[in-house]
């Protein structure tokens, strides 16, 4: 999806900043944290270049070289975000990340799309998280993931090809694989809970 | 039509393996000057850096997997400003292993 964005032609300048959660990372996975991620991609020009400059210059003249705070970040990030025509953040498993630092998160968006008309967010995760989404976001489009067959196929046709031990593998087997995965794999999902009340679902 | 060099910001730090200098048909410019030039800057912004995971992301993705979404009009329109301040934001919801990271 980021890559279609990278792509796609579009009329104005767009810039893209992303960002992944991992369970793995929780602790370090704070909203300012990811605010600073999200921000260092963004700053690309202007007062807020300079602007970031002189905080690091002044923070590494202080002990211990402080780091920002949400709210100076924050301020940045809008300055960041109205210096460009259209911005996309897309933030990957939502669910991954605690739930004190999502809701930070969220409402530190929310703030960022106030002041930018130009910015657009893309949001993957669990169902259960589409609850908070929808409380910060209430017009916010839900569309639904479940694997597709021609999908399925597609991945099962590439890993065979890579398939190191091609020996074992016979002709009979190939059709098996092709024919009962896809039909397991759909079926494991079929029964998706709606879990946006709020939110428009797409069929 | 100009035919300019296409950089975003999604690419940052000086590696090629995001969307970096990819030619696109419209004056699109967009060059993160700090990722490039202040290495101590970015770590002090954020110790998290997403450009070693999207790289994963991308190794791992096969093509053409997930194309269905960028034909919905729900992404079409959530893309193109279309739906407006109400529509600036898309959930793409689903269980674990779906494939919602690997969305192409």
């Amino acid at each position: 999806m980021i890559d279609d964005l990278c792509d796609g032609p579009c009329e104005k300048e767009v810039a893209i900043a992303m960002f992944y959660c991992d369970f793995r990372d929780q602790r370090e996975q704070t909203a300012t944290n990811i605010v600073g991620d999200i921000l260092k991609q963004l700053v690309v020009r202007g007062k807020v270049l300079e602007d970031v400059q002189k905080a690091f210059q002044k923070a590494k003249s202080e002990v211990g070289g402080r780091g920002l705070r949400l709210p100076d970040m924050m301020q940045m990030l809008k300055q960041a975000v109205a210096t460009l025509p259209q911005v996309f953040i897309c933030i990957d498993a939502l669910d991954e990340c605690l739930p004190k630092h999502l809701l930070e998160l969220l409402a530190s968006l929310k703030d960022t799309l106030q002041g930018s008309r130009g910015t657009r967010i893309f949001f993957t995760g669990r169902p259960q998280v589409g609850a908070e989404i929808a409380r910060y976001f209430t017009g916010s489009v839900l569309v639904p993931i479940s694997p597709k067959a021609h999908d399925i196929e597609r991945y099962l046709k590439k890993k065979l090809e890579m398939d190191t031990e091609s020996d074992a593998m016979s002709d009979t087997l190939r059709a098996d694989i092709l024919r009962v995965i896809p039909q397991r794999i759909s079926g494991m999902y079929v029964a998706e809970p709606a879990v946006l009340t709020s939110c428009k679902i797409l069929h | 039509m100009d035919n300019t060099t296409y950089r975003h910001s999604v690419s940052i730090g000086n590696d090629n393996v995001n969307c970096n200098n990819v030619t696109n048909s419209h004056n699109n410019t967009v060059n993160n000057i700090l990722a490039d030039e202040n290495p101590e800057i970015m770590k002090w912004l954020s110790p998290l850096d997403s450009r070693g995971k999207h790289h994963d992301v991308r190794t791992d993705r096969v093509d053409g997997v997930g194309n269905w979404l960028l034909e919905t009009n729900e992404f079409r329109e959530w893309r193109s400003n279309g739906g407006g301040a109400d529509k600036a934001v898309l959930f793409c919801s689903g269980n674990p292993g779906v494939g919602k990271t690997h969305l192409r």
